[in-house]
């Protein structure tokens, strides 16, 4: 039974969400304001928060920043359409994934399992996967840019996990949405672009150059450099 | 000053006083000397009455020429003085002005000519009977145009300088009242092209008058106006907005009710139901969006043939029973600046709406073109079909949201006549016009103008 935070303050939707997420196997807890919502969240208890933008009281763009201030777990926004830039900024400020209301609860249902699936999973590969400076350990969920951990979210996490294991390779963005977020890419769909240069940003440049380059047309490519190769690019410049 | 009338009046009056007083200094400032060709008759005129009145100085001495020149004086409102030789005055009163003529008045040199308040004054050395020498002088009416003064020259100028001077008062009156007057019709003509915001008195200067009032109820009217219409679109956009909330509780319970109940028919057609109803909300959200939006959109280069092509492929496969299909000629690839995703909604809507009416077996055509007008270049999309058309009297309007033309078009789609008002206001935020025509023998064609940004911004082709 995995537990799912609901903070929207539709109260009647809740509970037919509630009623209908409950035979698959989900707790819902459903709060209505987002200074409980934030607080409830920030409680560990839950495996995945669905959070409205719209709240009356602390907006949801506010609670997603303050969560993420404190904690990696999984955030699913619900949006009305025609809030492009409310979507987008969510994105950037760590959501995982975004769901336009009114929304098919079968979608939701798969958009909840995408995610949990990328961010449960247990690596069946449990070594480290090192890529110059950068470390990223599957089994215990971290990232390390030399010696200083990374926070980074589950998507972005799964992001770079599969970066990482196609290194040299370039990856669609239809390959890394599916992967990484369980769905097929839809038609102007900027997700997956948004948590590439969120991810830029949080690994900052590598000492050779950029470490996630962007294939136009195509997709996205882990710039494979060996540690050798990049001291030695280092020693040169001294 | 309050009140127009009141300047106006001021205004008029003033520039009839200011005639006058240039008209009374063109005598005062007005020429000193009598033209010459005159001097003879002047001469003879002033030598009729100068010889009575010293006939009269010799006969009767002083008193009796002095009851002459009253007489005169009387008669025809001019006055005449007689002096002796030397210049003292024998008869006439009020004789001071004349005194420096008579001085340059000798046997030797006979007559003295000047001007004065436009009035001619002659001053004569005349001999009596008895031998003694007389200096008499006079005025005499000199005629307006000894007046204003013979000359050409002086007279084209100083008529210069009158108009010159009336025409530019008249200038400024008329431009202190046109003025207000042609920049509220700017503010007017502003308003009505669709600019709401658009308000007189920022740059009409602050008037206390008539004016300025109806400067200021303009711009009360301008803001119910806008408040008015923003207010409308708000509605829409409120309206949209609330109606989602029950459309995702039902989504929810439909979808709760499938599970308890199983499959039936009735839960597919409710759930097709919701989704349009999501759909046409969407849409009504977008045109509201676009209707209010101030703020510019967030631009970057698009690839416009590429998004048309797309576009047709797609519609072509959906329609391929159905129609003749769907042709699309570009001759070159065409970079706009805009929001991708609005583009393409707004040409789906085009190519969706064409294919909707074309008659089956009938293709649509569209055609990707550059064009130069006044300068800057356009891309112009042109979507034709072979449908029944539109009636001539109502092409402006099927860009009006949920417009429907009467009989002809049904209502089998399922857009509810929002595509078109999409793709108008999509169209009119990338700074391009859109219209329809039909076209003989039958069919629509609606063309869009997209401003096609120089060559030097425009992408590089895709090197991937």
């Amino acid at each position: 039974m995995e537990s799912v935070l609901i903070v929207d303050d539709d109260v009647e939707l809740c509970r037919l969400l509630a009623e209908r997420l409950g035979p698959e196997g989900f707790a819902i807890e459903a709060v209505h304001d987002g200074l409980h919502g934030l607080e409830r969240a920030l409680s560990k208890e839950h495996a995945l928060i669905v959070l409205d933008l719209m709240l009356p009281g602390l907006g949801g763009l506010d609670v997603l920043r303050r969560l993420r201030a404190q904690s990696p777990v999984p955030v699913l926004i619900l949006t009305a359409r025609g809030e492009d830039v409310d979507r987008i900024l969510g994105l950037e400020i760590g959501a995982d994934d975004y769901l336009p209301k009114p929304f098919n609860p079968r979608e939701l249902l798969a958009r909840i399992r995408a995610i949990l699936r990328r961010t449960t999973q247990v690596a069946s590969t449990a070594g480290a996967l090192v890529a110059g400076d950068l470390r990223l350990d599957p089994a215990a969920r971290e990232v390390w840019l030399n010696d200083t951990a990374v926070d980074l979210t589950s998507v972005e996490f799964a992001l770079l996990e599969s970066l990482l294991r196609a290194s040299g390779r370039i990856l669609t963005r239809e390959q890394l949405t599916e992967s990484v977020l369980g769905r097929k890419l839809g038609p102007f769909d900027r997700v997956v672009d948004v948590h590439v240069s969120n991810l830029r940003r949080k690994l900052g440049p590598a000492p050779g150059g950029e470490r996630i380059k962007s294939v136009r047309g195509s997709g996205y490519l882990f710039v494979a450099r060996s540690e050798a190769d990049s001291r030695r690019k280092e020693a040169d410049r001294a | 000053m309050r009140s127009l009338f009141l300047k106006i009046f001021l205004w008029f009056w003033a520039t009839v006083i200011a005639t006058g007083i240039a008209l009374l200094f063109t005598f005062i400032f007005g020429p000193h000397n009598v033209p010459s060709r005159w001097h003879a008759t002047l001469e003879d005129t002033a030598r009729y009455s100068g010889i009575i009145a010293v006939e009269e100085a010799e006969r009767g001495r002083a008193p009796a020429a002095s009851a002459y020149l009253e007489q005169v004086a009387r008669e025809t409102h001019l006055r005449a003085c007689l002096f002796d030789s030397a210049g003292g005055l024998i008869a006439g009163s009020d004789c001071g002005s004349f005194q420096s003529m008579t001085s340059h008045v000798t046997m030797a040199n006979p007559s003295g000519f000047s001007m004065r308040y436009g009035i001619a004054r002659v001053a004569l050395a005349l001999q009596g009977s008895s031998g003694r020498e007389y200096i008499f002088a006079t005025e005499l009416p000199a005629g307006p145009r000894a007046a204003i003064g013979m000359e050409r020259r002086s007279f084209v100028l100083q008529w210069g300088i009158a108009l010159l001077v009336s025409g530019f008062i008249c200038y400024l009156l008329t431009r202190y009242l046109t003025t207000p007057i042609l920049r509220l019709r700017a503010a007017s003509q502003q308003l009505a092209a669709g600019d709401l915001s658009t308000r007189a008195a920022t740059v009409i200067e602050r008037r206390h008058d008539e004016l300025g009032d109806l400067v200021r109820d303009f711009d009360t009217m301008a803001s119910r106006i806008e408040e008015l219409v923003s207010r409308q679109r708000q509605l829409i956009s409120d309206v949209s907005h609330e109606l989602r909330s029950p459309l995702a509780r039902l989504y929810v319970a439909l979808d709760l009710g499938r599970e308890r109940k199983g499959d039936d028919p009735a839960f597919d057609h409710m759930e097709k139901d919701i989704g349009l109803l999501s759909e046409m909300i969407g849409r009504l959200l977008t045109v509201a969006r676009l209707d209010t939006s101030s703020q510019r959109l967030p631009m970057s280069s698009v690839d416009l043939t590429e998004i048309v092509s797309q576009i047709v492929r797609d519609a072509a496969f959906e329609s391929r029973e159905r129609n003749g299909g769907v042709e699309l000629t570009a001759p070159e690839q065409f970079f706009v600046q805009g929001d991708a995703k609005l583009l393409q909604s707004a040409i789906e809507n085009l190519v969706r709406n064409a294919i909707r009416y074309t008659e089956p077996g009938t293709p649509v055509e569209v055609l990707l073109q550059s064009e130069r007008r006044l300068n800057t270049s356009f891309v112009r999309l042109t979507v034709r079909d072979y449908g029944p058309g539109v009636p001539e009297s109502e092409l402006v309007n099927i860009f009006q949201p949920f417009y429907r033309v009467s009989d002809a078009r049904d209502r089998q789609s399922g857009g509810a006549g929002l595509g078109l008002a999409i793709a108008e206001r999509v169209i009119r935020v990338h700074g391009g016009t859109i219209r329809a025509e039909n076209v003989a023998p039958r069919g629509l064609r609606v063309e869009a103008l997209l401003p096609h940004p120089p060559l030097n911004s425009r992408e590089p082709s895709s090197s991937a």
